[in-house]
């Protein structure tokens, strides 16, 4: 039975990232998650494997905090888990990431399809699958918003920025697919525990033979400060806010 | 022949880069997929133009193809137009050539072999600087550049490639877009998810009727509860907009939406919430209940 591959990324919540004075960022207190976007290549895979027959597995490359991440990709519905651990993901760039998922492809061998988001939430790079392809010099499809899957082929609707494309491919094929594409449910407690029991398999990176050095260095990461006036109306009568605020609003010249 | 490469599928997007290839004193080598597509530009000031000749319709089935022509030519650089078509390829070639690749660089400049450029992350939270040596690629949104003001005519270069055929194009269809498109107006009333119901878009419309605005959405609204086409959802993964003026009711103002607005002139937040994120990306707020206060700001702005 072939696999049906959902990559995912574990990553820090933006949510709970601090901006010190100094513009250093502190993700300290930052719980991980599992890359929004992804849910909806998790449903995905998910949804092919149903059609093809074929067993979904969630992929994902990352270090130790990345093994909490398991339980909760599994919990979305794929079948078993594969977690390609290291020590040095928080350096990887997307050159790295993509060699490292690319050749757990490899060794898991019996793959069918392989689905990602369009980007991470946290570098929002869009690379991984165009770059996942080329590795295996497989076809790849992106910004697809529909597919249907008949036999071996698969129909996409690609969003492009000034039209929709239909496309049209044979299996094996990367794709990434588009947020709209499904509505990723929210686990319920009886998937929570069904996740428990599911098989993860552990790949140790260094087993992969890949350059783990990344292309791209890294000079400097500081918080990016929204510089607005910040006028806050929050006490008073509702009618006398808004006629300070129409006031503002004469005074900018934007009406 | 050494240079800095440019694709994009977007003309304003190649005689910018044109232009940044000027200024970091690169030859500017353009990559066409098809002959019209290299008519429109040859007198946009590039030294060279290339068409990759190959029997895709699909630019992105030319990753390989581009790979080998960056490394046979000793490229400097790839720089590619930030669009979906222009990412798709820009990853590719980066895959194919196992180089480094910066996407959507907020700034860029190439000096002495390095590329140095800025990008966002963590959905506008974080800038994150970044350097690359040696052949890579880049993908540049528009307006990073003022275009190139123009040159002589060059001469076109057709070489035949191997395109990928594997992914085959059946159909292409406009965008059917529902009402304006809201990147091109100069005033957005934005609905979050602290709306209570659908028809309460009749409060958003209310106010955008008094200003000549139209009406953008938070992702949730548009993808979760479905209120409102995807092309009306502003953020990260949707619409950026820069509005002169940009009002937001029922938004918490999570990066992700912040981040598509943060170029307006002037942000009003209006929510019942002062703790709110969105009013730390605010020029203007009003903490209170949106039901009572939008009637009374749109009664307002009437005699504006």
């Amino acid at each position: 039975m072939s696999y049906i591959i959902a990559c995912y990324k574990w990553v820090v919540d933006e949510a709970d990232i601090r901006i010190n004075p100094d513009l250093s960022i502190d993700t300290k207190k930052s719980k991980g998650k599992i890359s929004d976007y992804d849910k909806n290549a998790i449903e995905a895979a998910v949804q092919a494997a149903n059609i093809l027959g074929g067993k979904s597995l969630g992929l994902t490359f990352g270090g130790p905090e990345t093994r909490l991440s398991l339980k909760d990709a599994l919990s979305r519905g794929p079948a078993e888990g594969c977690w390609i651990s290291t020590g040095e993901a928080a350096k990887a760039d997307a050159a790295v990431t993509a060699k490292a998922l690319a050749a757990a492809i490899q060794k898991i061998s019996d793959v069918s399809l392989v689905f990602c988001a369009e980007g991470a939430s946290d570098t929002y790079a869009r690379q991984t699958a165009p770059r996942i392809g080329a590795i295996l010099d497989w076809p790849v499809v992106t910004s697809v918003s529909k597919l249907d899957i008949e036999g071996s082929t698969l129909t996409a609707v690609r969003k492009l920025d000034d039209c929709l494309q239909t496309v049209k491919v044979d299996l094996p094929a990367v794709v990434s697919v588009l947020p709209e594409i499904n509505d990723a449910p929210i686990p319920g407690l009886k998937a929570v525990l069904a996740a428990g029991k599911k098989p993860v398999t552990e790949i140790k990176a260094e087993e992969l033979g890949i350059d783990f050095s990344p292309k791209t260095d890294v000079t400097e990461i500081k918080g990016y400060l929204m510089n607005r006036k910040n006028i806050i109306l929050s006490e008073g009568e509702a009618a006398d806010k808004v006629k300070e605020l129409a006031a503002y609003l004469r005074k900018e010249g934007v009406l | 022949m050494a240079g800095i490469y440019i694709y994009s599928d977007k003309k304003d997007i190649v005689a910018e880069l044109i232009n940044f290839a000027k200024e970091s004193e690169k030859e500017a080598c353009v990559i066409t997929f098809k002959q019209e597509d290299a008519e429109a530009i040859k007198d946009f000031g590039a030294e060279k133009i290339y068409v990759l000749k190959g029997s895709s319709q699909v630019p992105e089935n030319y990753g390989k193809a581009v790979a080998e022509l960056l490394k046979k030519q000793d490229a400097d650089l790839f720089a590619v137009g930030a669009t979906a078509r222009g990412r798709d390829i820009a990853a590719r070639t980066a895959g194919y050539l196992d180089c480094g690749m910066v996407s959507d660089v907020s700034s860029l400049s190439y000096r002495e072999g390095t590329v140095i450029s800025q990008r966002m992350m963590y959905g506008g939270t974080v800038i994150q600087s970044e350097e690359l040596k040696g052949l890579c690629v880049v993908t540049v949104p528009a307006g990073k550049f003022e275009a190139a003001v123009g040159g002589e005519t060059v001469e076109i270069i057709t070489i035949d490639v191997e395109a990928d055929s594997r992914v085959r194009l059946i159909e292409t269809a406009p965008v059917l877009r529902e009402g304006t498109d809201i990147t091109a107006v100069d005033t957005v009333i934005c609905v979050g998810q602290g709306l209570d119901k659908k028809e309460d878009l009749q409060l958003a419309q209310g106010l955008a009727d008094v200003l000549g605005a139209e009406i953008g959405c938070t992702r949730g609204i548009a993808e979760e509860r479905k209120w409102l086409p995807v092309e009306r959802y502003i953020g990260i993964s949707g619409a950026v907009i820069k509005p002169k003026l940009y009002i937001s009711m029922g938004v918490s103002g999570q990066v992700q939406h912040v981040v598509g607005i943060r170029d307006s002139k002037v942000i009003v937040a209006v929510d019942l919430n002062e703790k709110a994120p969105i009013f730390r990306a605010a020029d203007y707020g009003i903490v209170g209940n949106m039901y009572e206060i939008i009637p009374l700001l749109t009664e307002a702005l009437k005699n504006a």
